[in-house]
């Protein structure tokens, strides 16, 4: 029981980042962006890319403590985060911004699934479809709790960093958005943006915010289901119903409801398997989804009538 | 002497080849309340709206106390010395009272205490009510705070669209009121009204739009009296439309 608990937090931290990227875009665009699973693909393709090269030139690098992975990781992080970003900016510059000045809301969502489309098959050209790990150490399972006690607790030390690196990265959003005067014209902008232009704030500005953090939370996303499952160039594809399930139950527009919705699909997902199987434990974020809507139809978060 | 505020042969609207403010021309002197008036459709908010940089302009010039602002971002006029109320929605309903003025004070990079100190003691309401959420203000209370913001940026000219809307003959009075006093305190204003009555009794000088350009300009109690005025507006609907 435990053990599911534990391996729920680890899936819903991925959703929960991702389903961030997502609420955002939906709160100052007005737009569901059907290609944010792609930003995670390409997020965690572009550490791994990164990780071999830093490994060509400086030859392996040792993992840092317990963990699989060494400082190369960290650094691969760092990079795939700010490409990803310049990615979801370059789509918007050259796809979005132009619909968005012409077009409805249902041009910009059908545009997102062209753009998930064309992300994806050129990620896989680019990749194969084979599966690639950022290390194959074998990491031995730190037992947290013994097994008598609701079944036992096992982890990996590279689930405990991803669980922190979550905590830390929630947090620090939460400060940037309550304390911050960009968080804040992010909030006032995704509540009204004719006032928010009038009151000052540059809302082309806070677009090009949107999709920084977006796409810097859809790379850490993306290589934490690196670290944690594998990279596949559907990676992104697998992890768009889950984000958007966790993103509407949360309440659409609510990034902390994003982050109550990331981590009920991931615990749905996982305390679902010896019920019905691996098989279906998608469906189970989409059961969540359906019986939070029916008590509460604008999700946890959601703050629109 | 500079005007507050000109707008030369405007045009404006929201698609390509179809204006709905069609060449109008107004000048606004410094200090005085002006009133923007016409029957629905003559293009009043659209034409304070293309002033705004909300809409955008086709031909003609807007300038701001002589600087030239024509199709200016909206949020670049805000740092500009304009000030806007929105006719509906002017208020972040989901922050505080304090919150919204915290906002703008921070957005607008104003000597935060000392201006927010001077807004309240020219709201007092909005001082007792700082904690409160701004959707819970009443409407009254709720226009007082749309205008308490517009103003935090200190605007040399501030425009309303139709800051009596919704609101009762009481409240309308309390709200032109407080205009009067922002004037006082050397802001021009400029607002569009559907309530004839109340914007000319304020009015130092008003305008009635039609079909998108002014027809009459004079002032607030020649209007009052201008048989056209009433004609304009459908059988002397002056109270209020």
């Amino acid at each position: 029981m435990l053990q599911l608990v534990a391996d729920g937090f680890v899936i819903g931290s991925v959703i929960a980042l991702g389903a961030i990227g997502v609420t955002l875009v939906y709160s100052i665009l007005q737009f569901a962006n059907f290609a944010h699973g792609e930003l995670l693909t390409w997020g965690a393709y572009l550490a791994w890319t990164v990780l071999v090269g830093i490994t060509a030139v400086a030859g392996p690098i040792m993992p840092l403590g317990p963990f699989s992975f060494g400082w190369s990781l960290l650094a691969s992080l760092v990079v795939a985060a700010l490409a990803t970003a310049a990615l979801a900016l370059l789509l918007d510059r050259v796809l979005f911004r132009r619909l968005r000045r012409r077009g409805s809301a249902i041009t910009l969502i059908m545009a997102s699934f062209g753009a998930a489309l064309v992300l994806r098959n050129l990620l896989q050209f680019a990749y194969g479809a084979v599966p690639e790990y950022y290390s194959r150490e074998i990491q031995v399972a730190l037992r947290l709790v013994p097994r008598h006690v609701l079944g036992g607790l096992r982890i990996t030390p590279d689930q405990l960093f991803v669980l922190g690196l979550t905590a830390f990265t929630v947090v620090a959003l939460h400060v940037f958005l309550t304390r911050t005067t960009l968080g804040k014209a992010m909030r006032a902008t995704s509540l009204n943006p004719q006032l928010a232009r009038v009151t000052g704030i540059d809302v082309d500005g806070v677009i090009r915010a949107t999709w920084i953090i977006g796409g810097v939370l859809a790379a850490v996303a993306g290589v934490f289901s690196g670290l944690t499952v594998q990279l596949w160039p559907q990676l992104g594809l697998d992890l768009l119903l889950p984000l958007f399930a966790a993103a509407i139950l949360g309440g659409i527009g609510s990034v902390y409801g994003a982050v109550a919705g990331g981590f009920i699909v991931g615990l749905a997902e996982s305390l679902s398997v010896p019920l019905i199987g691996a098989e279906y434990r998608a469906a189970t974020a989409f059961a969540a989804l359906i019986a939070i809507l029916l008590v509460r139809p604008t999700g946890l978060f959601g703050e629109r009538p | 002497m500079t005007a507050a505020l000109r707008v030369e042969a405007l045009e404006a609207g929201y698609e390509p080849g179809l204006p709905i403010v069609r060449g109008a021309s107004l000048t606004v002197a410094a200090g005085e309340i002006f009133a923007v008036l016409g029957p629905n459709g003559a293009g009043k908010s659209t034409l304070i709206k293309a002033v705004a940089g909300l809409v955008p302009v086709f031909a003609g010039r807007v300038a701001l106390l002589g600087r030239d602002i024509t199709g200016r971002a909206a949020h670049r006029l805000a740092h500009e010395g304009l000030g806007f109320v929105p006719q509906t929605e002017n208020v972040f309903v989901n922050l505080t009272v304090a919150d919204n003025l915290d906002l703008a004070a921070s957005i607008l990079k104003v000597p935060r205490r000392q201006r927010l100190d001077a807004l309240y003691a020219l709201f007092p309401d909005l001082a007792r009510q700082r904690k409160l959420l701004a959707g819970r203000l009443s409407g009254g209370q709720r226009q007082m705070l749309a205008v308490a913001r517009a103003l935090v940026g200190a605007p040399k000219v501030l425009i309303l669209d139709e800051p009596s809307a919704g609101l009762s003959p009481k409240l309308v009075g309390l709200v032109f009121e407080k205009l009067a006093d922002v004037r006082t305190g050397g802001v021009t204003i400029v607002l569009v009204e559907q309530n004839v009555k109340a914007a000319l009794a304020i009015a130092d000088r008003a305008a009635v739009l039609v079909e998108g350009r002014e027809r009459i300009v004079g002032t607030g109690p020649d209007l009052a009296r201008d048989p056209q005025v009433a004609a304009l507006y459908l059988g002397h609907r002056g109270g209020g439309a």
